[in-house]
């Protein structure tokens, strides 16, 4: 039997295990209630509150000890107005085979705003007003303008965040049951970054505990980097690797809130760490980018129904593809936060200026950016790192300034820099004699200062150069025209 | 002819890079138009966004402005044509119609098949050929004695077949081997060589040995530091596959060629261009361990 997830494993069954919330709990069973006797009040309650406080355990907790068989959608279930009037106008019209009602769990449907188009929201409305099952819908931020129809359709269950006492208590009673040894610190350390988050906090115990078989704060530190998301991205990448069924690596890539991209990502940077056989990692690697393709054409057509085909083929593809070393999933490594994430925002600054380089030069030679990018960088780069005279005629010329400068030659910036300003100082000198002439030329001066001011750089020499070279290759092309 | 004329049809000038179709093109403005030629002329390359929408307002809006009484015609000049989409083509043909008395198009592309069929027959076709020899050794010769550059004939031939004809290459690499000192035999090579990288051939071969994680940390830097895209890196690798520096027997180039090309397309079809090249490095390596096993 595959092992559980200690979040799915210590889930609570019943209300009262569930931590704290007796407001919301005592809302909720009342409701509840209500519809056990035939007469709900509302048809639906919306659950909201932050992540990892017992939304959804509350649900689960009140589906069974009511009797209820709990039909789940999540929000990678539910992107358009179609998925939710299909399945869900099903469950909640007919009763279940068993003869037991249903409650039907519509999870992070503040997730809908950013995901899907307003239908869907119609679709969940029209949902509520024709259900004959309860509904609950969970969010962390109800209060988006978006939700208002839900919400005024809905009875409100309102969350608190969980205290630190709250979490500790829980970390606590599964370190016993689990016969985990585990510092008072340590509990500490991981119920501190959950801030409330008792999901987000049994994760990181269990992560902990996992690869090192005890629970000190010392290994905490050094594990435990990342805080910002529900599930720990480390861990879900983890879960995708250990899988052994496409249904556990499936169940991982929604355990999540990643984005789907930023998953794939995690596990672009992560597959070769963990996987080293070559057949292997090429085997996962092709799923890897048949997934990627997918979602080429997912941005390209906006079908987000292709969604599935590519998490599943970065997830579950990818984990059933290691075969000739299967131990190899099992291995513990310590996992990489995406470089190109890291490297995206890192190199921002340089890739905006090499747009910006290679639009001037673009202008002058008459190609675009990416020709520049392509065949002239390359060359200019040459020169500014080996000839800084040279390169300071040419910088002066383009009207090129210093952080151009700088990203053309790292170690030459400087000099040519200097080069440069004082080649603009003479020109500027030339400038002020010309003063003398006519006020005309003045005018026509300030209207094409790179021109005029480029002499010394060579690049009025340059045009008139590339003028002849034009008339020279247009006999050319004339000439191949009329040969043909 | 043209000019005399003060007249032309749409143009169409295709060919290879660097044969000086879009010289050729500002050439004709200009002597139509005199020095202040680019008021009379919208220009949009490949750096520009002209997609369909573009095509529907700015490209139009001018198309139809008046037309100032100096001149006969407003040019719009589309560089890299080959680069736009159907569906823009497709709007385009219809403004090339309607706007024919006051503006002429000029689209310049390497690849004519790319240019749909009406856009082709509405135009007339210049095909430019690569250059020949002794033309482009003989405007290097004159830019170096301009420019009081000393050249060696060696380096030029040199530089002709480096750049197989490409004029804006031949001129970079001369360049560039000028700022060095001098133009010669060794001085080219070197400048290749520094801005092609050997990296490429690098990266393959660390992956043939079997090193799939520095092979991935070479691409990574020569995305971020060449700034190349997925596309021109799978071209460069498709290149060093066939180099003999590379020691892979002969059917397993063809059989890499083959996936290269896959990877290509994949790369234009997928959002994700490392993954993409990721996964052709993780099969070169898969490769290199079936070959080392092979030598055993």
């Amino acid at each position: 039997m595959p092992r559980l997830p200690w979040v799915i494993k210590y889930r609570p069954k019943r209300v009262d295990d569930v931590v704290n919330q007796s407001e919301a709990k005592a809302v909720a069973l009342k409701w509840i209630k209500s519809w056990v006797a035939g007469n709900p009040v509302k048809k639906a309650a919306l659950f909201n509150g932050p992540p990892g406080c017992g939304k959804t355990s509350l649900v689960e907790a009140l589906a069974n000890e009511f009797g209820y068989e709990l039909i789940e959608m999540n929000a990678s279930d539910y992107r358009r107005a179609t998925d939710i009037e299909r399945i869900a106008k099903v469950a909640a019209t007919q009763r279940g085979l068993t003869g037991r009602g249903k409650l039907i769990l519509l999870d992070e449907v503040d997730g809908l705003s950013r995901l899907a188009d307003e239908g869907a929201i119609q679709a969940i409305l029209d949902l509520i007003k024709i259900t004959k099952n309860p509904v609950v819908m969970t969010a962390n931020n109800a209060w988006e303008q978006k939700l208002k129809p839900i919400r005024d359709a809905s009875l409100m269950v309102n969350f608190r965040r969980l205290t630190k006492t709250d979490v500790k208590r829980v970390l606590r009673r599964i370190c016993e049951l689990e016969r985990i040894q585990c510092d008072e610190d340590a509990i500490n350390f991981i119920a501190e970054r959950a801030e409330g988050d008792l999901r987000s906090a049994i994760n990181d115990l269990e992560a902990v505990a996992e690869g090192f078989g005890r629970v000190t704060l010392k290994i905490c530190k050094a594990v435990l980097r990342y805080r910002d998301r529900v599930y720990a991205p480390y861990e879900v990448v983890r879960k995708i690797f250990i899988s052994k069924y496409a249904w556990q690596a499936r169940q991982a890539a929604s355990q999540t809130d990643l984005s789907p991209d930023e998953l794939m990502q995690w596990i672009n940077e992560n597959l070769p760490l963990q996987i080293t056989d070559p057949e292997d990692l090429w085997r996962a690697y092709e799923k890897l980018s048949r997934a990627d393709v997918f979602f080429g054409r997912i941005v390209r057509s906006g079908s987000w129904d292709l969604l599935p085909y590519a998490i599943e083929l970065m997830t579950a593809g990818v984990a059933l593809s290691i075969v000739n070393d299967p131990k190899a999933r099992y291995k513990w490594v310590k996992y990489q936060f995406p470089q190109k994430i890291l490297l995206m925002s890192r190199t921002k600054e340089m890739r905006q200026l090499r747009e910006r380089v290679a639009e001037v030069i673009g202008r002058h030679i008459l190609a675009s950016k990416r020709k520049v990018k392509n065949d002239v960088l390359p060359y200019i780069k040459i020169i500014f790192d080996r000839n800084p005279e040279y390169a300071a005629r040419l910088a002066a010329g383009l009207n090129l300034d210093e952080h151009m400068i700088k990203y053309l030659s790292p170690q030459n910036a400087a000099t040519i820099s200097k080069m440069a300003a004082e080649i603009w100082r003479e020109t500027a000198k030339e400038a002020l004699k010309k003063h003398a002439q006519p006020a005309k030329e003045v005018r026509e001066e300030a209207r094409l200062p790179e021109e005029q001011q480029g002499i010394k750089g060579g690049v009025a020499e340059k045009k008139l150069r590339r003028r002849k070279k034009r008339k020279e290759i247009k006999g050319k092309g004339l000439d191949a025209f009329f040969k043909k | 002819m043209f000019v005399k004329e003060r007249n032309m049809p749409h143009l169409l000038f295709a060919g290879p890079p660097g044969t000086g179709k879009t010289t050729a093109a500002h050439a004709l403005a200009h002597d139509l138009y005199g020095e202040d030629y680019r008021m009379y002329m919208l220009e949009l390359n490949a750096s520009d966004e002209r997609g369909i929408d573009v095509i529907r307002t700015k490209v139009k809006e001018f198309a139809r402005s008046k037309l100032p009484a100096n001149i006969p015609f407003k040019i719009v000049l589309l560089d890299e044509a080959d680069n736009m989409t159907a569906d823009a083509q497709q709007a385009l043909r219809r403004l090339m119609e309607m706007y024919v008395e006051v503006t002429r198009f000029i689209l310049i592309a390497n690849y004519p098949s790319k240019i749909i069929e009406p856009i082709q027959s509405r135009c007339a076709v210049f095909r430019f050929v690569p250059l020949k020899k002794e033309d482009v050794i003989a405007r290097l010769k004159w830019i170096c004695d301009q420019e009081k550059v000393k050249c060696d004939e060696d380096a030029l031939e040199a530089i002709y077949e480096i750049s197989e004809g490409d004029m804006r290459r031949s001129i970079n690499i001369l360049q560039s081997s000028a700022a060095l000192g001098e133009v010669t035999v060794a001085n080219v090579y070197k400048v290749v060589g520094l801005a092609h990288p050997r990296e490429v051939r690098e990266m393959i071969r660390t992956a043939l040995q079997g090193n799939f994680l520095k092979a991935r940390d070479m691409l990574r830097n020569l995305m971020a530091t060449y700034g190349l895209s997925g596309t021109d890196i799978v071209k460069q690798m498709h290149r060093e596959i066939f180099s003999s520096e590379l020691d892979i027997p002969e059917p397993a180039r063809i059989d890499i060629a083959d996936y290269i090309g896959e990877i290509q397309f994949r790369i234009v079809e997928g959002a994700d261009d490392e993954i993409q090249l990721n996964t052709l490095l993780a099969r070169i390596a898969m490769l290199g361990k079936s070959l080392r096993r092979k030598q055993k």
